[in-house]
This record gives C-alpha cells, structure tokens and sequence, in this order.
C-alpha cells in the first residue's frame, strides 16, 4: 500500500511535502498576519496627520503619540513574524 | 568589499543557527550565545568609553561659561527628558527614573546601531537581550507599584473590577514584558535578515547601504525610542492604577 501510493507521487517522500507546507505556511503567515497592523498603523497616522494639520504646535506631542500607539498596534505583525521564523528556522 | 560579501553569504547559510558555549557548573549547566555576549559587551564598553571621554569636559567651576561639549550634552539630557520622562505621571518618579530610562534607551539604540557595521550583529536580535530589559522594566514597575500603593493596595488591584477577572488580570500583566521584547526583538531580526538577503541575493553594490540606513539607523532609533517610552508607559501603568 505505502510503496503503491510511494510511486503514485513519483518519489516524494514525507519530509518534502512537510518542507513544502513549511515554507507555505510562513508566507503566507507574513502575508496574512501582517494586513491588520499595516491597516491599523495607516488608520493611526492619517488621524495624527489631520490633528497635525488642525494644530501645527500640537506636533511634536502628536508625533510622540502617534509612534507609541503604532508601535502598539505593530505587536500583531510582530507576532506573526516570529510564527514564520519559528516555521522557518525551529520547526 | 568581496570579504564583506563572503561574510554576509556565509550569514545567509547558517542564518537561524548560534554558537553556543555551555558552561559546567557542577550540577547545572549555564549556556552561552558567544556572539551576543561579546557584542553586548562592545555595546558597554564603548558606552562607558564615551561617558568617561564626554565626563573631562564637565570638569570646571559652575561660574564659568559651559564650552561647546557641555552645551551640547545640555542639549541632549534636555531632548531626552522631553521626549522620554516627562510623560510620567509625577514629577519626582520622573526625575528618579530619568536615569533607568536614559540608559535603556541608548543601550538599544547603540545595540541596534550596532548592526549596521559589517561583521558585528545587534546584541538586540538576540531574544535573550531584550526579554531581559523587559523582564528588568516588569521587576522596576512591579516594585515601584508596591512601594508607592502598598502591598495590599497592589494585590487588591489584581481583584478589580471583579475578583472573577483574576487570571485575565495576571495574564495582562505577563503579557507586557512578553511584548514588549517580541516588539523589539522581532523589529532587529527581521531587519537584518531583508538587509542580509537583499545584500547577498539582489544588487549587491547599489539597492544595500540605503536599506541599511532605513532599517539600521532609522528604525533602530524609532525602535530604542519606542522601547523606552513604552517603558515608561508600563510604569506609568503599574504605578498609576
């Protein structure tokens, strides 16, 4: 049975089909995960920028807030950049 | 420069693997990544290099006019305190605290700018670092929330709003210095691994010194900022609630 299904798929064995999911996985892991902080992250600087265009001597402090939340949101991406390293290089 | 790209080729083959060097202690064993230590201690060193170089020049009578090196470190402890401890919630933790968060930051950054010259790694990328600056920043505002409300104000702060949300609270408070490494480590790591594959795969003289400068300098700075801001922000957290 395990040899028939062995020349069916013409030499493929076990550890190349798990590589391949490996580094599908990891792309599409990044390619996923990181839409909702890249989304998130714009939302956040087109609101500082519309304060900042309100209130120019507001800047700085905006700026400062601005990068704080969007380093905040960016956790997300980051959590899904380390399942594809840890897909890549652990697993 | 064909040394540095052999370097580089050589980093892309063995990227994910580490040198480590295990320590026999008796009954237990202390494991080591050789790189990250030594680079942590260039880190120090020329930190500590800089101050003692920078210190000679503020050597003088407070009379006198401050020279050109005093008036441009004013210039820096005044940018760092605006941008970095004042937006704590007291005055007095602000001025004991400038000095915890004025070295965390410049310790990422240097580690981070680190990276940026061929052969040396960022101490950064290394998860290690950076779990324990966050794990040290979690002890400080821990600590300090103890000090400052008393220990069984801080305990009861764990029971509101209701006693049933204890675990959620508990996994709240583990999940800041957990993200707050991730954060960083996670930014150093996927920057010098573009930089290394763009180097060694694509164009190798042209497109590499502009990514180096976009992901080293620039987001290493934006990087060590965040990192002691949101410091602050942690302790600001702890203390305050």
């Amino acid at each position: 049975m395990l040899q028939e299904a062995q020349e069916v798929v013409g030499g493929i064995t076990g550890a190349d089909i798990v590589t391949a999911a490996k580094y599908l996985a990891a792309g599409f892991c990044m390619a996923i995960g990181s839409i909702g902080s890249a989304i998130g992250e714009g939302i956040a600087a087109a609101h500082a920028l519309d304060g900042m265009a309100r209130q120019p001597e507001m800047q700085g402090a905006l700026l400062r807030t601005m990068v704080l939340g969007q380093a905040i949101t960016e956790s997300t991406g980051i959590y899904s950049l380390l399942v594809a390293i840890v897909l890549l290089f652990v697993v | 420069m064909g040394a540095i790209f052999d370097h580089l080729q050589g980093l892309l083959e063995h990227l994910g693997e580490k040198q480590i060097a295990i320590l026999n202690l008796g009954g237990f064993e202390l494991r080591f990544d050789i790189v990250t230590v030594i680079m942590s201690w260039i880190v120090v060193v020329l930190l500590v290099i800089l101050a003692l170089f920078l210190r000679r020049a503020l050597r003088q009578d407070i009379e006198e006019k401050p020279n050109r090196v005093q008036a441009a470190l004013d210039m820096l402890i005044d940018l760092l305190q605006g941008q970095l401890t004042s937006n704590f919630a007291s005055e007095r933790l602000a001025v004991a605290l400038f000095p915890f968060i004025a070295t965390l930051f410049l310790y990422v950054l240097l580690s981070n700018w680190l990276g940026v010259i061929p052969y040396m790694t960022s101490p950064t990328q290394d998860l290690n670092v950076t779990m324990g600056l966050a794990l040290m920043v979690f002890g400080v505002s821990q600590i300090l929330a103890m000090r400052m409300k008393g220990v069984r104000r801080y305990l009861k702060g764990y029971l509101e709003p209701v006693p049933f949300l204890l675990p959620l609270n508990i996994i709240g408070e583990i999940s800041k210095p957990m993200s707050h490494a991730f954060r960083l480590f996670g930014n150093i790591l996927a920057g010098s691994i573009l930089v290394t594959v763009v180097m060694v795969k694509f164009a190798p003289t042209v497109v590499p010194p502009v990514l180096q400068l976009v992901f080293g300098l620039f987001f290493g700075a934006i990087q060590a900022f965040v990192f002691a801001i949101l410091a602050v922000a942690y302790i600001n957290v702890a203390v305050e609630s």
